[in-house]
């Protein structure tokens, strides 16, 4: 790795570290929220965007890792075999085991079956669960208790934090470790051509398996930290927005870098936490933004920055500035106009304002309060406003895509490659 | 010099898709050591008969026979584990990798490193000397860090010819290796087969009769499904019905 | 044996359903090779609408007006959504339905909120058609029976017997080919996604007044359709009839099973082992009946990959 690359990932440690410090305990607590999607995500990558399959029922692994984190919590009791700091480890080998078992089902499909056989997989767990109280502890799920270990009482949010923190460096380094082994280069090659893959004499399905283990071993090992940081653990987790949550996650952050998927689940974890107070709406943001990521920015945020390097490479920061400010500010405008009338949709249609409306008959519609303010529901200006922002950015976005063209344009005629901007496009791994 | 012992045989190959036959009772014999070319006008199943060899597709009735085993409807992977390996006509390479990782990927598993957890790819160092070796062989040294789905035609093709040649193969099967090369590429293909075959046996199809008759030790012409002849070049340049086939292109020079 | 009766009547008739939802889905993955995350949404839509619509159009009103609505949805997702990312691949545009029907059932909960609705069946088929030894078979259920079979056979017939259904037929088969003889396939496929989704909205409309409709209907009837798609074969019409009814009659039979495999272990001596034991071996069939489609995938995954009627490759 470049020496750049060393630099910035010793800043990001040494931020991760010094983080306690620098912010308040809720936010802490979130910090650990993100950790724990950030490793989640990563697991998930080694499959979907390494290994070429994707997932819809990654849940299933993360949420047995939960599970059984949590009865070896309950039946080591802190001492003896397992203390705290490791009890990751059940989660690990557990993901492990039943990702061998899933994988080889799943993997005797591919493409679009395999991606519906991982949902059916995961469906099942889900409807099964409650049935086995024994092992999934029914609708209030198992709880458990974090023992002290090794000096530590864990009590506290920052102990758990740094054993969060620990633990997902560990896993990525790992991962990206497996990047460099014979199985995580042959995972790539799972990805781009299978086919041929087998005319050079290897055991596809076998390979295939293995990589949904490993993957479902880290998935794992994310479950496991979770149970660690809320002390239960409940057949939710086995959810389908758990496995859509990932899914999202992964490509808004970009599946072809390797801390792709972190970067995209840290920030929508961390936008989720930020706005949940603010709004009821967070989840249906999470999916526009996904879709917007997927029609005009298919390889995410990662491949987002890698485009702006290399158009500035290609173009000279002068020439993209205004490019990227226009942008910039279509993209606030839009995003503006659409919470706006989201949350007034949210609210003219809920349940409080149709209850009150239906006890006034005759007194109109009231007006909803919205960003300190009282907009009528009928009045124009209500849906001017966001009319006007959506418009503005959308000509904006006009605008930005008439200078790009110009740009494009003008490096052709003086002969600039500017074959050096899409490639950026593609994978780094 | 070839030796007479056959190490690769069809006997009887049949293979239909749906109600079309299109191999209809193939017969060939590839002796150890030996240069033999495959032609034939278009259309001909030339492509279909490397791929029930190489185990894509399963024959309807017949037999295949390689180095002392049956291989007809056997995997692919364990056909290549026997010894045969081969390149195809529609360039299928690994599009997002470098040329480096596409040849390492081929090379990688006769060291059998296919299950590797506890080192890096980077520790064999047989790994990295048989992979370019093979990058010089094929003249793409100076490409290892490029983007094999971003190379020349003719340059993907040169690969496909160093990824069959990768497993250290006793036969291997060239489907027009030289597709899309100029002159001098195709020159220098020639002298890299022959090179590189020594010692081994080779089944190629190829339509520029020139390459055919330098290279090759014996040629079978393949009409709709059947071998009609098999010979010398010489034999098969005199050849009536290969004439026939041909309808008086190239084969009469 | 009446009760045996009504189950299999019961099962037969989900299984329609089932194969209504699926029927457009296989379709459009015949045609298009792309599976549509959000197929099952639009039965969803269809369930949603109807009811919005029931007010101001009546039940049978809403009934005809609401596929025609989620028909129109299904044709914007095509010409706006999907046909943009077409070039990306088959893995991108899975994506992107799945964002879609990710989308589409916040917008539900957005508007309708997050709870079942009160969308029922009117008074007037609120009524028992026949009787079966000691139960009253509902008309209603007769009713979806008889809407799904209709369905089957009409659009069987607008495929095999009408001009319409020779071009849709060959743009599916061969795209290129019919664009070169001068049809719209374009044209076409927008059609074809949005009847496949008329369809499905219409399975909704009339499924969601007897079952419930709720926000998260779309997700448990996406997954029986993928296993009716993959049981069944993804692509053959005839997989997925019968992967629908044998997965409708299963689930609807085992419903009515009370005994566990710790019950027939009982058979050869081994019940009380069996008992001590517990967890799965003493789950009841009628528990875990929802299940049971899943575990048929799961066989089928392994005795069959290709599905019962797919093509082996």
């Amino acid at each position: 790795m470049k020496s750049n690359t060393w630099i910035a990932l010793a800043l990001g440690v040494g931020l991760l570290v010094a983080l306690p410090t620098l912010t308040t305990p809720s936010l802490l607590n979130a910090s650990i929220q993100m950790l724990i999607a950030a490793l989640f995500a990563c697991a998930f990558n080694v499959l979907c965007g390494q290994g070429g399959m994707l997932s819809f029922g990654h849940a299933a692994y993360f949420g047995v890792g939960t599970f059984a984190t949590v009865h070896a919590m309950n039946a080591f009791n802190g001492e003896g075999l397992l203390p705290t700091p490791l009890m990751p480890l059940a989660g690990a080998v557990v993901g492990l085991l039943v990702g061998i078992f899933a994988g080889w089902f799943a993997t005797k499909r591919t493409g679009t079956y395999f991606a519906m056989i991982t949902l059916a997989l995961a469906e099942l767990l889900h409807a099964l669960a409650p049935h086995l109280k024994g092992v999934f502890g029914g609708e209030a799920g198992i709880s458990t208790m974090r023992m002290p270990a090794w000096g530590f009482s864990f009590g506290s949010s920052t102990e758990v934090y740094y054993l969060t923190l620990a633990w997902v460096l560990l896993s990525l380094g790992l991962l990206y470790l497996y990047t460099l082994t014979p199985v995580g280069r042959l995972t790539l090659g799972l990805r781009e051509n299978t086919h041929r893959l087998r005319f050079l004499g290897y055991d596809v399905h076998r390979l295939n398996v293995t990589v949904f283990a490993i993957s479902a071993m880290f998935a794992g090992v994310a479950g496991g930290l979770q149970a660690l940081n809320t002390e239960s653990a409940n057949y939710v987790l086995l959810e389908g927005h758990v496995s859509a949550a990932v899914v999202l996650n992964s490509y808004i952050g970009g599946v072809s870098v390797f801390l792709g998927p972190a970067l995209g689940a840290s920030l929508m974890t961390f936008f989720g936490y930020a706005v949940s107070d603010l709004t009821r709406s967070w989840l249906l943001y999470q999916g526009i933004l996904f879709v917007l990521v997927m029609m005009f920015m298919p390889s995410g945020l990662t491949g987002f920055f890698g485009w702006i390097r290399a158009s500035r490479k290609a173009h000279g920061f002068t020439a993209i500035a205004p490019l990227l400010v226009a942008g910039l500010l279509a993209g606030v405008l839009l995003s503006a106009g659409t919470v706006f009338t989201v949350e007034m949709l949210q609210r003219f249609f809920s349940q409080d304002y149709r209850s009150m409306a239906a006890l006034q008959p005759g007194a109109g519609w009231a007006p909803i309060a919205l960003f300190g303010r009282d907009w009528l529901p009928t009045a124009v200006v209500t849906w001017a406003v966001p009319l006007g922002l959506c418009g503005v950015g959308g000509a904006l976005v006009f605008a930005a895509r008439r200078m790009w063209q110009a740009l494009v344009d003008r490096a052709e005629e003086m002969q600039v490659p500017s074959n050096a901007a899409s490639t950026a496009q593609g994978g780094a791994l | 010099m070839s030796t007479m012992q056959p190490i690769l045989t069809l006997s009887g190959v049949h293979k239909a898709f749906g109600e079309t036959q299109i191999i209809r009772g193939v017969d060939l014999e590839l002796r150890a050591g030996e240069r033999h070319a495959l032609i034939g006008p278009n259309g001909a199943g030339k492509s279909t008969v490397f791929h029930l060899i190489s185990g894509h597709y399963m024959p309807n009735s017949g037999r295949i026979h390689f180095d002392g085993h049956d291989i007809q409807g056997a995997s692919p992977q364990h056909i290549n584990r026997l010894g045969l390996a081969r390149s195809f006509q529609i360039t299928n390479i690994f599009p997002k990798l470098s040329v480096y990782e596409n040849l390492r990927l081929a090379v990688m598993r006769r060291h059998g490193v296919q299950h590797t957890l506890w080192r890096f790819i980077n520790s064999y160092p047989r790994v990295r000397e048989e992979t370019e070796h093979l990058l010089e062989q094929v003249r793409l040294a100076a490409r290892r860090d490029a983007i094999a789905g971003e190379l020349s035609y003719s340059e993907q093709r040169s690969m496909e010819i160093a990824m069959a040649l990768a497993s250290d193969p006793k036969v291997i099967l060239l489907d027009e290796p030289m597709a899309g090369m100029s002159h001098e590429e195709t020159d220098y293909a020639v002298e890299l087969i022959k090179n590189v075959t020594q010692g081994r046996s080779l089944l190629i199809v190829e339509h520029d009769m020139d390459v055919v008759f330098s290279l090759c030790d014996r040629i079978s012409v393949l009409v709709y499904g059947q071998v009609i002849a098999t010979g010398t070049p010489d034999e098969i340049r005199n050849n009536q019905k290969v004439k026939e086939a041909y309808l008086g292109e190239e084969v009469a020079a | 044996m009446e009760n045996l009766i009504v189950s299999l009547l019961n099962g037969v008739i989900y299984g329609l359903l089932l194969f209504m939802v699926s029927a457009g889905l296989t379709l459009i993955f015949g045609m298009m090779g792309v599976l549509n995350f959000a197929h099952a949404s639009f039965y969803m839509l269809g369930a949603y609408f109807a009811y919005a619509l029931q007010g101001s159009l009546g039940f049978w009103g809403a009934l005809v007006a609401s596929p025609i609505l989620v028909g129109l949805v299904g044709v914007v997702v095509e010409k706006y959504f999907l046909r943009r990312v077409h070039h990306h691949g088959h893995a991108h545009e899975l994506l992107l339905t799945f964002g879609l029907s990710f989308i589409i059932a916040e917008l539900v909960k957005l508007f309708f909120g997050n709870f079942p609705v009160d969308y029922r069946i009117p008074a007037s088929m609120d009524f028992a058609l026949f009787r079966l030894g000691a139960s009253n078979y509902p008309a209603y259920r007769i009713l979806m029976g008889t809407v799904a079979v209709l369905m089957f056979v009409l659009v069987y017939l607008l495929l095999t017997r009408t001009r319409v259904g020779i071009v849709v037929r060959s743009a599916i088969y061969k795209p290129r080919m019919a664009e070169a003889l001068g049809h719209n396939v374009p044209l076409v496929f927008m059609g074809v996604f949005g009847v496949g989704a008329a369809l499905a909205g219409l399975a909704g409309a009339v499924a969601g007044a007897f079952y419930t409709t709720n926000p998260n209907m779309a997700l448990e009837l996406g997954v029986m359709v993928f296993v009716v798609v993959v049981v069944g074969g993804l692509g053959s019409m005839g997989g997925a009839m019968l992967a629908s009814l044998l997965i409708g009659v299963i689930t609807s039979l085992s419903v009515g099973v009370d005994y566990s495999l710790a019950d027939a272990l009982a058979w050869i001596g081994a019940g009380d082992w069996a008992q001590q034991v517990g967890g799965l071996l003493t789950l009841k069939l009628s528990s875990i009946a929802a299940t049971i489609p899943f575990a048929l995938m799961l066989l089928v995954l392994m005795v069959r990959p290709s599905g019962l009627m797919g093509d082996k490759n």
